[in-house]
């Protein structure tokens, strides 16, 4: 507070100038008087008197200037002036100064890298027109099972004609499908998605040239579409003249009719084709109508309208539909969410996790470098003395050491910023999978600023504690001390002790936090998936053309590949599967003979996914009951079904052995004939973040020929039999191009990669608090000894034992030790608290997590102070006292 | 100097003078010299070269404030008068002082033995 009045003062000091000159001369002029009239009475002639006043007075002149000089300050000076001086007092010292520059860069670097995330994509805005009034409909069940499902089609048009907090709505496919497209160079794959009348005018975005689809295109099924940029850069060498150019997707030509501005991602993900949906065709059939949950609806919010009013509207539509189509809507709500949530979708927790650990780091910085700045301040207490001494101010000093500690952080920002663009080049290479689309991870003049500021406060913040206790220091005891005086005040040393229990507090806090999320994700990657996925080939193929359109040939190419699999040297089995596990997205709703579910609540809907007969073996998934697919499962034969252990146990009481037999449906098809079930299998995990594994049911490839994915369980390396696979496919069919071949390892880490990104950093920032936790230690350990060597020497020369001294020392720092522990334990209680809901597979007080964390910490903060103890009782009495 | 008895203020001492002299009753310049020059029987002579920058500096930490008033002649003079940060300042400084003489006062008495 003190600088504050400091300054003020002279600020008002500088304001006042004008009127302090005369008042100057008024107060001199006084005192000159009175000393003339002292004079006269004792009996000086007039002139006389006067002339000994002045005289005795001395030159006014020096005398206003150098009170002059205690009134005004000159603040631009008096700044360049710092700045000069703390450059040329930084550079005295240049290990100190690259030591405190790289630690700052690592703690401001953390939080602009991090700051660089958050905005991309919690803060940035959506490449939408007023992108805060767009918002997503989602159907919800109500069991709680699906919370964001997609619509059908029959729903999303009630919901178009009945609501009223929307101006415009549109429908789109919720993802994106692959498709083949023939380029003059060969098959290409590329993304494609659908859209619905009013797509674009709903989000507000413009043709970058031609046209958005309209409505006519999807009325009148003509075959038109539109490229993203990157599209129609990449496949079209950013061709001017694009629209009217026809492309063959799947053997069949289509017409561009518009490109899409640069930087535009669909709230469906990256897509490089842009064709209309036609609702038509599935609006007519009234199975199709209501009873597939595929659509995406987003909808820009009427004037005044807010989300959860437009919930309350969506919802009351739901509910009268539920009472009107009870076979197909029962069991079903809405829900609305504004587009940025449910674009930022799961990575607004981590995100916020990360940054309140970056936080956490600069924290501890700061502490740390204010202890360093602190002990500097000590060995410079001399110079200052003597600045003191020859005039300067104390409030001058203050500012002058602020403007060092500044100036030292703003560098450390500088390079904190070099290595945060860096990192977020490296996380951009990363194509994270976890991130949102739109997020365009680069450092823009907003997260400059930010970083810029963040260096300043840290600036102020650690070179603040130093700063004043500089300020406080009486020069004439530091002058008398000479230069022994290396000693720190007691209240300096209660500071610093603080300081590094705050980091230690600190560090054990995100220590803890860092150990409880790697110890959840070790959970979540070790825990059985229910599958062997060693020494498995994934392989993903695409069907290219309307060849493949008749189930027939599509059968004929899958068993003429497996034979040619099967053959292959290396190859132990080979299967097929419509989605890998861990991947799987599909889901159907299930009915089981002579079952009603319970009123309202609709049917259950179960991960649902099309095998071929090997798949189980092939993955070494148990058969518990029944039998796997085989040969009699033709297509026309009814319909086989084999369901997971916890699905049998879940729907039928007497579990596996009652449900082999069972008459069940699944699907959205209610006129459909019975399926059987014919088997059981064991579990498998694909979602590794549920606790338990979800019910799933498998159909037979043979009677639903979906599977592009093959499985060939091989003896050794799995990738060596990619260019086998290559040659096989290639003899069948040349156009087929393979998608993606990769171990079922790689795919099921993949799918991971988006929570160990999270857990990676942490642990990084949790293992760089521990450094500086443990250079804090060791310096207050050092400091320590340094204050009490003479005390120290003297002991040992009156007979203390050396290890009585070095316990001494012990026992002042680990006061302060014991101190950070015990707030650490408050900062652990409360992470543990935060990241309760986030853990998998570990209670919030895992006491290995939190174990590790403290035993980290304390022998690493051991290792730190061994040293300066051991020193303490290598005092050599002799040294000290002829010191 | 001619006169023996009268010294020359030691360093940094004439701060804490100005203070003590404002302990009782607020004051002008003039008046803070003569009474330090008659409460030291004037042995201390307080030269105005150092006494008015050291006021404005008392006044800067906050230690002394200034206003205008009239004087019982009815002059216009600026009254300088202690704050409460001023009495605490000016105690620790006395103790200070009073220790550091009194150790002084040790020395030379034992080496005159």
């Amino acid at each position: 507070m003190g600088i504050l009045r400091d300054e003020a003062k002279k600020l008002s000091g500088t304001l006042r100038q004008r009127t302090a000159e005369p008042e100057m001369d008024e107060e001199i002029r006084f005192h000159i008087d009175m000393q003339t009239e002292k004079n006269l009475r004792l009996g000086m002639s007039p002139e006389e008197a006067r002339r000994a006043a002045l005289v005795r007075f001395g030159g006014t002149e020096r005398i206003k200037e150098e009170a002059r000089d205690e009134y005004r300050s000159r603040p631009l000076e008096d700044l360049v002036q710092d700045v000069r001086y703390g450059v040329r007092s930084a550079l005295r010292t240049p290990l100190f100064t690259l030591l405190a520059v790289l630690t700052l860069a690592l703690g401001i670097g953390a939080n602009a890298a991090v700051f660089g995330v958050v905005k991309s994509v919690l803060l940035n805005a959506l490449p939408y027109k007023e992108a805060d009034r767009l918002a997503r409909v989602y159907s919800r069940q109500l069991d709680g099972t699906l919370e964001r499902s997609g619509m059908s089609a029959g729903l999303v048009m009630d919901v178009v004609r009945m609501q009223r907090s929307f101006t415009r709505l549109a429908a789109f496919f919720q993802g994106v499908q692959d498709t083949a497209y023939s380029s003059e160079s060969g098959p290409r794959i590329l993304k494609l998605t659908l859209v619905g009348p009013g797509f674009f005018e709903t989000l507000g975005v413009p043709a970058r040239l031609g046209r958005t689809l309209t409505e006519a295109d999807g009325n009148t099924g003509s075959r038109v579409l539109m490229l993203s940029y990157a599209a129609w850069q990449r496949e079209l060498n950013g061709d001017p003249r694009v629209i009217g150019r026809t492309l063959r997707l799947n053997s069949r030509p289509w017409q561009v009719v518009g490109v899409l501005p640069r930087g535009f991602v669909g709230p469906m993900g990256e897509a490089d084709l842009y064709l209309p949906l036609d609702l038509g065709a599935t609006l007519r059939d009234p199975t199709r109508a209501r009873r597939r949950h595929w659509l995406g609806v987003v909808g820009r919010l009427a004037p005044g309208a807010t989300v959860e009013g437009a919930q309350r509207d969506v919802v009351a539509i739901a509910a009268q539909m539920a009472r009107q189509y009870p076979d197909s809507d029962a069991g079903f709500s809405a829900s609305v969410v504004s587009l940025r949530e449910s674009m930022a979708g799961d990575t607004r927790t981590p995100l916020i996790l990360l940054m309140a650990s970056a936080g956490l780091v600069l924290l501890i910085t700061c502490a740390n470098l204010a202890a360093a700045l602190l002990s500097r301040t000590l060995s410079r207490r001399q110079e200052f003395a003597v600045r003191v001494a020859l005039g300067a101010r104390r409030g001058r000093l203050v500012r002058q050491l602020l403007t060092e500690s500044v100036l030292l952080a703003v560098a450390g920002g500088m390079v904190g910023l070099l290595l945060a663009s860096l990192g977020l080049i490296v996380l951009r290479r990363l194509e994270l999978p976890a991130l949102p689309d739109y997020a365009v991870l680069s450092l823009d003049r907003g997260a400059v600023l930010v970083t810029f500021l963040l260096a300043l406060a840290t600036g102020t913040v650690f070179g603040l504690a130093p700063a004043l206790s500089a300020g406080r220091a009486s020069p004439q005891g530091t002058l008398r001390e000479g230069t022994r005086a290396m000693s720190e005040s007691r209240r300096t040393r209660r500071l610093r002790g603080a300081l590094v229990a705050g980091q230690i507090a600190l560090c054990v806090s995100l220590l803890a936090g860092a150990g409880l999320m790697a110890r959840s994700l070790w959970a979540m990657a070790t825990a059985p998936v229910g599958f062997d996925p060693d020494g498995v080939l994934a392989v993903d193929v695409q069907l290219t053309s309307h060849k493949y359109d008749k189930e027939e040939a599509l059968i004929h190419l899958y068993d003429e590949l497996n034979q040619r699999l099967r053959s292959l040297p290396g190859v132990v089995s080979v299967a097929q599967v419509s989605q890998l596990p861990g991947l799987l997205m599909d889901r159907n709703g299930l009915a089981i003979q002579g079952v009603t579910w319970p009123e309202g609540a609709g049917q259950p809907f179960i991960r649902y996914v099309d095998v071929s007969d090997d798949y189980f073996r092939t993955l070494g998934i148990p058969l518990l009951r029944g039998r796997a697919f085989g040969p009699e499962d033709r297509p026309g034969a009814p319909k086989a079904i084999v369901i997971s252990e916890s699905m049998a146990k879940k729907y039928w009481p007497g579990g596996p052995s009652q449900a082999v037999g069972a008459r069940v449906r699944l699907g959205p098809d209610f006129e459909s004939p019975w399926s059987v079930v014919v088997g059981v299998v064991g579990d498998v995990r694909n979602d590794p973040a549920l606790p338990e594994p979800e019910p799933m049911s498998y159909a037979s490839i043979r009677q639903e020929p979906w599977g592009n994915n093959f499985l060939l369980r091989t003896k050794g390396d799995p990738l060596a039999l990619v260019p086998a696979f290559r040659r096989e496919l290639a003899a069948i069919d040349p156009e087929i191009p393979i998608r993606k071949a990769e171990t079922l390892r790689a795919y099921l880490a993949e799918g991971m990669a988006g929570r160990r990104l999270p857990v990676l950093l942490m642990t990084a920032f949790g293992a760089l608090a521990l450094l500086l936790a443990s250079v804090g230690v060791y310096a207050l350990f050092t400091s320590l000894v340094a204050a009490r060597e003479r005390e120290l020497g003297l002991r040992i020369v009156l007979g203390s034992t050396r290890g009585a001294v070095a316990g001494l020392v012990l026992r002042g720092g680990a006061a302060w030790m014991a101190a950070g522990l015990a707030a650490g334990a408050v900062g652990v209680v409360v992470v543990a608290r935060l990241l309760r809901n986030l853990l998998f597979g570990v209670p919030p007080f895992d006491p290995v997590a939190l174990g590790a964390a403290l035993l980290t910490l304390l022998a690493c903060a051991t290792a730190a102070l061994l040293v300066p103890v051991r020193r303490a009782a290598r005092v050599d009495p002799i040294t000290v006292i002829r010191e | 100097m001619t006169d023996k008895t009268k010294g020359d203020l030691l360093q940094g001492t004439l701060d804490m003078l100005v203070l003590k002299a404002l302990q009782l009753e607020p004051m002008h310049g003039w008046g803070i010299t003569e009474r330090i020059e008659q409460w030291s029987q004037q042995v201390l002579q307080v030269n105005q070269g150092s006494l008015y920058p050291a006021l404005y500096r008392l006044q800067r930490q906050g230690w002394i404030t200034s206003s205008w008033r009239t004087t019982e002649n009815n002059r216009r003079a600026r009254y300088y008068e202690l704050t409460e940060a001023g009495r605490r300042q000016l105690a620790a400084e006395q103790e200070s002082w009073e220790r550091l003489s009194a150790a002084v006062n040790l020395v030379m008495r034992i080496s005159n033995t």
